[in-house]
């Protein structure tokens, strides 16, 4: 029985049965008294409506306003579009036309309202549940930067995009994705400025998507991704407003998804991971020293203890002789090869930050008190491991933190151990060899069929304004071109400020 | 199913490699000097190798000495140096070392055999500065204990380079310059000579350095000509200046004038510049030397008015005739012993090659008949924070 029948009170024993007699729904059946009783019914999920505006209006004018109204209806299939029309004060009402509709509409937060004797349903957008409200992002810090973040529910985080964006060509499409959880999702773009192909090709890869559940955009990225196995992120996500504006206003398509604050956005770029909010909201110059400091620390993270273990063992012709002299003294006395010193250390630091991010907040404190304890004293004091190991697991570590975007530590965390190890048996040359390999990998790598490296690889020189540096806001006149190639005119060529003429 | 056997494979060739060549740091015997001598078997070979933990540690109480020095002797160096494992617990690694020191018995029978191995060898930087151990062997020049530096072989590197820099008798020399020397025809090698002062025997106790005025230093000396590969002669502290004037080596040094009123004035040479050009009269070649200096005022003791341009002119005139006189005197010297240390055939190679293909076979003999003119010009830019002397009154 799919098919929502004539005569309700099987329709409404029907949804009490499919939904196991579950008392969470409410399911309050009224009289309608136009020129004859009509009864009708009206279903909804307790917690997920506005129940003051369910008692207040929407019972209130289906019981009352359809007496006054001395409306002579020629046929009965006439009452639905009446009270549409002339009853219900409320905005938002749709049809429903079968049950697998209701289900979704009534268990999303709409009121249902069934009528004797219609084969069709109204479902009227009254939700409201409890929800986080717009906090601070933690995630994704700022000193200058709005303080909102995206919450968990989807309305909410379109409305935080429609405040910063009010133009007729911002459009939202929405589907649900989920055999079960019927998660509604949220493509978002400025239309305009996105490439129709991304967007067809955003539409294409999301429609393949069938699973029972979603509980997270991370779960669409993985399955949305141009490429299966690379450990770097070809999906871009932030739980900040300005950031996704910002992206769509570069020709950019946002995906959100209900139940999460981080908004995927793509297509996106190697460098973009480099890229905070912050550069865009300081001065210029300085946000341009902050960026090379940030692919400065991109290296100390991925190649800082694989150099120490080559050059340490393979190439100590290379170290000042003062240096080499300190290095050995600490070396002294350890019992194990650097390659081994430099994992035991690595994945000691491994453990501690997973287990610093899995422990209750209160108990985090002890974890940082053993960790440096043990790690940076006793090890050393032990004879375990040299001095000088932990400093490079150190910076390795703390460099590692600096990206903006969390994920792309995660590359670095993993391939640092390959590198490890190639360093340990091949020396430098097994680093240079490992980095190569990375290179044609990342140039391989595309992102909703825009190459991973662009800017760098295919080189564009206009766009340099924009990666490693970050130009002054004047001189950024025009969109990515690797993102968009429609309307590339982003503000008027001439804005450098100067001093009044006269 | 075939990425994993592509993975394998990869595992299997970083396992197989098994590491080949590496060294831990705490598996070197990291050598800072090296000395060569002759003896009747062959070589003996002394290796500085620096004992990491005593050099860093910097507490106080006195433990092993910072260095120690392994003596073997061999029929060759690499044979004597492979020999020396059984006496060092490491392998000796010579990428660091300092400083070569060559015995002056084995600089006056000839270099060149010792200094194949040094090139040969690929652990070698060719960073490291070459001297010869005057009047004394190599192996007691480098097992004294030094002030200051730590590492003795150090305190050798620093000091002939701060020396060369800022007093010009001595030359820092390192191995490819040495070797570009002994292959050129038209240049003779020179070597900078170090000497011990005080006894030996006392040199390598640790009380050397506990004492304010420590007993035995060890000191740059003067400048050792060669033939070839083999030590003639050394040249004596104004001709080894004279060297460096005349082959711009010069970076800075300090250099006193008699005055006519007696007392001494003293300036120190801030640019020097130096021009070696070949000519030819009637058919033969001729060096025109011409050395330009700019030098400073730097300690007056005589009577002379330094405020007035005539005074300046004329100490100017006097440095010009000193220097062209000194440099006559290093030019006179190398002629003696046939020697030519300033590399004037090379400039006649470069000018005249044709010239040169006539005088390269008997050059020596040549270079002894060779007409060398020297032209100084001296410009004294700054008389320091004085005027006149303040005794003047």
């Amino acid at each position: 029985m799919a098919q929502i029948g004539p005569r309700l009170d099987e329709n409404v024993h029907f949804v009490k049965e499919s939904l196991g007699y579950s008392n969470d729904i409410v399911i309050r059946e009224l009289v309608l008294d136009s020129r004859e009783p009509v009864r009708a019914a009206i279903l909804y999920t307790d917690g997920m409506v506005d129940s003051h505006m369910v008692q207040g209006v929407l019972i209130n004018s289906l019981l009352y306003k359809t007496r006054f109204k001395e409306i002579e209806l020629e046929r009965e299939e006439d009452l639905v579009p009446f009270l549409k029309d002339a009853v219900l004060t409320v905005g938002d009402i749709g049809d429903v036309n079968n049950f697998p509709e209701l289900f979704t509409a009534m268990l999303s937060g709409c009121v249902i309202i069934l009528i004797d004797g219609y084969e069709k349903a109204m479902a009227i957008g009254l939700q409201e549940w409890k929800d986080r409200g717009v906090t601070e992002p933690t995630a994704q810090t700022v000193i200058r930067g709005p303080r909102e973040g995206f919450t968990e529910s989807l309305r909410t985080n379109i409305t935080l995009l429609r405040r910063r964006i009010a133009s007729e060509k911002m459009w939202v499409e929405t589907r649900r994705i989920g055999e079960v959880t019927k998660t509604e999702i949220a493509v978002v773009y400025i239309k305009g400025l996105v490439e129709e192909g991304v967007i067809e090709e955003v539409r294409n890869r999301l429609d393949r998507i069938d699973v029972d559940g979603l509980m997270e955009s991370g779960m669409i990225e993985e399955l949305i991704q141009d490429a299966a196995y690379t450990p770097f992120p070809t999906i871009s996500n932030s739980e900040r407003p300005d950031v996704v504006a910002a992206n769509l206003l570069e020709g950019r398509v946002a995906i959100i998804v209900d139940g999460t604050p981080f908004v995927l956005t793509v297509p996106s770029l190697f460098v973009e991971f480099f890229h905070s909010a912050e550069d865009y909201y300081q001065r210029a110059d300085f946000s341009t020293l902050i960026r090379m400091l940030r692919f400065v620390s991109f290296f100390i993270a991925l190649l800082a203890p694989s150099l120490y273990i080559a050059i340490t063992t393979f190439h100590q012709e290379m170290l000042p002789t003062q240096l080499l002299i300190s290095l050995a003294a600490q070396r002294e006395g350890v019992p194990f090869p650097a390659l081994v010193e430099a994992l035991l250390m690595e994945i000691a630091f491994e453990i501690l930050r997973e287990a610093g991010i899995r422990m209750p907040r209160a108990v985090g404190q002890a974890i940082s008190v053993v960790g440096t304890l043990v790690i940076g004293q006793a090890a050393v004091e032990a004879g375990i491991v040299s001095a000088a190991m932990v400093i490079v697991v150190s910076i390795t570590a703390i460099s590692s933190f600096i990206f903006p975007a969390i994920n792309m530590s995660i590359p670095v965390r993993i391939l640092r151990f390959p590198l490890m190890i190639l360093a340990a048996s091949f020396g430098i040359y097994g680093i240079i060899v490992g980095v190569l390999g990375l290179v044609l990998h990342l140039c391989s790598l595309r992102s909703f069929g825009v190459p991973y490296m662009s800017t760098f690889a295919p080189f564009s020189f206009k766009e340099q304004r924009d990666a490693i540096l970050r130009a002054p806001r004047w001189m950024m006149d025009k969109r990515p071109e690797s993102i968009t190639k429609r309307n590339m005119r982003r503000q008027s060529p001439n804005l450098k400020p100067k001093p009044p003429e006269h | 199913m075939k990425v994993i056997k592509v993975l394998l494979c990869l595992t299997l060739v970083f396992l197989l490699g098994g590491c080949w060549n590496r060294k831990e740091l705490n598996d070197l015997a990291i050598c800072v000097g090296i000395g060569i001598d002759k003896v009747k078997t062959g070589y003996s070979v002394s290796v500085q190798v620096v004992d990491p933990a005593e050099v860093v540690a910097n507490k106080g109480k006195p433990g092993r000495a910072p260095v120690t020095l392994f003596t073997m002797s061999g029929a060759t160096v690499f044979e004597a140096l492979r020999k020396m494992t059984t006496i060092s617990p490491r392998k000796i690694y010579m990428s660091h070392t300092r400083m070569l020191i060559l015995g002056e018995e084995l600089a006056r029978e000839g270099i060149a055999p010792v200094l194949d191995f040094v090139s040969r060898d690929h652990e070698f930087r060719t960073d490291f500065y070459i001297a010869v151990a005057r009047g004394t062997t190599a192996h007691n020049i480098l097992k004294v204990i030094t002030p200051l530096e730590q590492i003795p072989a150090n305190e050798l590197f620093a000091s002939l380079e701060t020396s060369s820099k800022a007093w010009a008798p001595t030359a820092a020399i390192t191995l490819d310059q040495l070797i570009a020397d002994l292959t050129n025809k038209g240049k003779q090698a020179v070597l900078t000579g170090i000497k011990l002062t005080g006894s030996p025997e006392e040199g390598d106790q640790r009380e050397n350095v506990e004492q304010i005025d420590s007993n035995v230093l060890l000191q740059y000396t003067t400048l050792a000509a060669f033939r070839g590969d083999k030590l003639i002669g050394w040249l004596n502290e104004k001709d080894s200046k004279a060297y460096n004037y005349i082959t711009g080596n010069v970076k800075s040094t300090a250099g006193s004038l008699p005055c006519k009123g007696g007392g001494r004035l003293t300036m120190e040479i801030m640019k020097s510049n130096s021009k070696v050009k070949a000519i030819l009269k009637n058919g033969k070649p001729e060096i025109m030397v011409d050395i330009h200096l700019e030098n400073d005022i730097g300690e007056v003791q005589c009577k002379i008015d330094l405020t007035k341009m005539e005074t300046i002119e004329e100490i100017q005139k006097e440095a010009e005739k000193g220097m062209v006189a000194t440099g006559m005197r290093a030019v006179t010297y190398a002629k003696q012993h046939e020697v030519d240390i300033f590399g004037f055939g090379d400039v006649i190679h470069r000018q005249y090659p044709k010239v040169w293909k006539q005088l390269e076979k008997n050059w020596n003999k040549e270079f002894a008949k060779l007409p060398v003119h020297i032209k100084a010009e001296v410009k004294i830019r700054r008389l320091g924070t004085i005027n006149n002397a303040f005794k003047e009154k």
